[in-house]
């Protein structure tokens, strides 16, 4: 008898994280946490198709204006961070729980590629929720501008990068958080609203320290603020923010991966 | 040959609670049968030799590499654990061929490999439709051909045969015969001891964390001096043959039946024993004995209860 393997060594990073990418995006993408977040991320364009089919008398904004506001606040403000909360802090905790960790762990595979896997099907399942979303919500509400479609399109492209970069980072954050508690939901909520919530629009340098301050920025076409929101909101050049939000993705990615490849696992029946 | 799975001195403990206490074993090629209550060690023991644990003292190597740590071994090592866990999404065969490709097989050989394993695991079938509609044997089967589907050298199943119907336990318990008579190493976990009986006499009897007894069956139980092996013989003359057994020193009992007219006999040197009831066994007419406690389940009751 011969075991029928190819060599006695762990497999290569790269070929072995597009298998276990490949297997998870397929647990991940059509699961019923998948279609509650499309839901979400459609309400834009179930709200710019409402405003074309009804366009209250007398609205100040152009639909240019209202995607603005639609971008910053909606997506990158407040809902990717959350869906990056949702999908990112279950990266390895669903595996735990649905006890299918031990699967990938007896694999002649690096705990390096399974993280990386994981990860990257994260983004890829995120991505794919969240750009159609986007495109469909600038077209229903960009297109009936009198500039017409085309007038924002670099803007779409710069935003599409924006949300990429902000479901990135938070997704990093989130899976540092997961596979640092056992339970991180509670944690990120707190995180995302109190922290991210307030002490972005206080007074001075505190915004420096919050993520958002850096997501936010990236929107060039962010709707004006006023009053004391003008105040105390505080921006960063585009540059700044990329390097923020991607050194703090990158450390967070990097301690992730330091902690699930060393820690325990114990799934028991 | 150099063995396979390794324990020189391995404790384990979880905070104050000792799991695993000094097991010290070697395995080679052969099944092996791990025998313990709940709660004696034999998950922490089969985490520990799959390296999803860390020995908190100790060692335990698996190929000759650290268990912890070393991916490279599972090119060599297959586990069908005890959680009754699959990808609930994905089909039989899905199945089986996502986790070969993890294991590097392009999706021909994957293919191929898992069509075997699944015709082995009788479950050809059933291999198109998904794992979640499938039932506790079948869920038992497919994780077995997960385990089975690389033709690994070293085996660890935990608790197999649960949940399957008594012609597939037969054929399971087949395959791992096979698998032992092929050389493999199978180190099996199980609590359904006459079922393991069948498939090999080599186990290892672990308590309270504590490797108690390690080897052949019979060598086992003579190990078991305290506890007398009782023996039930049918002779033409049960009254003269008692009259003549009485007089062993290691005779700890001896009753006269007399319903059947059997005589129960117990002992704690059995070779004496066998040996002065052969000499009188034209004489007294002994027309048959055997020993009625020499199963799994009466040494796995001996050694627990102390």
């Amino acid at each position: 008898m011969t075991s029928e393997t190819l060599s006695l060594a762990t497999r290569p990073l790269w070929p072995a994280t597009k298998d276990v990418l490949l297997i998870s995006i397929e647990r991940m993408l059509p699961r019923p946490r998948s279609f509650w977040v499309f839901l979400l991320l459609s309400l834009p364009v179930a709200f710019g198709a409402l405003l074309r089919i009804y366009p209250p008398p007398g609205l100040p904004l152009t639909g240019f204006e209202l995607y603005g506001m639609v971008i910053a606040l909606f997506f990158v403000r407040n809902l990717l961070p959350l869906v990056a909360l949702l999908f990112g802090s279950a990266l390895i905790s669903d595996a735990v729980d649905s006890k299918t960790l031990t699967y990938f762990l007896t694999r002649p595979i690096s705990r390096l590629s399974i993280f990386l896997g994981e990860f990257l099907a994260y983004l890829v399942t995120v991505l794919t929720l969240t750009v159609p979303c986007v495109v469909v919500t600038y077209l229903v509400l960009c297109a009936a501008t009198p500039q017409g479609a085309g007038f924002g399109a670099p803007d779409l492209v710069q935003d599409l990068a924006a949300c990429a970069l902000t479901l990135f980072t938070y997704g990093a954050v989130f899976a540092l958080l997961g596979v640092s508690l056992k339970r991180p939901l509670i944690p990120g909520l707190l995180f995302l609203f109190v922290w991210e919530g307030f002490v972005a629009n206080f007074p001075g340098d505190a915004p420096n320290y919050t993520l958002t301050a850096y997501a936010r920025s990236l929107i060039r076409h962010r709707p004006a603020e006023e009053g004391l929101a003008e105040l105390f909101s505080k921006f960063f050049g585009v540059g700044e923010s990329v390097l923020v939000l991607g050194f703090v993705g990158v450390v967070s990615l990097a301690l992730a991966i330091w902690i699930f490849s060393r820690r325990e696992y114990v799934i028991s029946s | 040959m150099t063995p396979r799975v390794v324990f020189k001195k391995a404790s384990r403990w979880y905070g104050p609670v000792m799991a695993l206490n000094d097991v010290s074993f070697e395995l080679g090629p052969g099944v092996y049968g791990l025998l313990g209550p709940n709660g004696a060690g034999k998950s922490s023991l089969l985490k520990l030799a799959c390296g999803q644990l860390r020995p908190s003292q100790g060692t335990v190597e698996l190929l000759g590499r650290p268990a912890f740590g070393s991916p490279e071994v599972f090119h060599s090592v297959g586990l069908c654990s005890d959680t009754d866990a699959l990808f609930e999404d994905f089909t039989g065969f899905q199945f089986v061929c996502a986790l070969l490709s993890l294991n590097g097989f392009g999706s021909i050989q994957a293919s191929r490999l898992a069509t075997e394993v699944i015709e082995t695991v009788d479950l050809k079938d059933a291999m198109h439709r998904k794992v979640g509609g499938y039932s506790k044997g079948m869920r038992q089967r497919i994780k077995l051909a997960q385990a089975l589907a690389h033709k690994p050298e070293v085996l660890f199943l935990d608790e197999p045969l649960t949940g399957m119907d008594p012609q597939n336990r037969k054929r399971i318990s087949d395959l791992m015969k096979r698998l032992g008579d092929e050389g493999r190493t199978v180190l099996v976990s199980t609590h359904i001891l006459h079922e393991l009986e069948q498939v090999t006499r080599r186990v290892l009897l672990i308590h309270n964390g504590r490797v108690l007894a390690e080897g052949d069956l019979g060598e086992i139980r003579d190990l078991l001096d305290r506890h007398p092996r009782s023996v039930r013989l049918r002779a033409r003359d049960p009254r003269g043959l008692a009259r003549e057994l009485v007089l062993l020193p290691d005779l700890v009992s001896l009753t006269l039946e007399d319903a059947s007219g059997h005589l129960l006999a117990e002992i704690r040197k059995p070779d004496a024993f066998f040996a002065r009831v052969q000499e009188l066994s034209v004489a007294c007419g002994v027309e048959e004995m055997w020993v009625t406690d020499e199963n799994l389940e009466s040494v796995f009751s001996y050694l627990v209860s102390k």
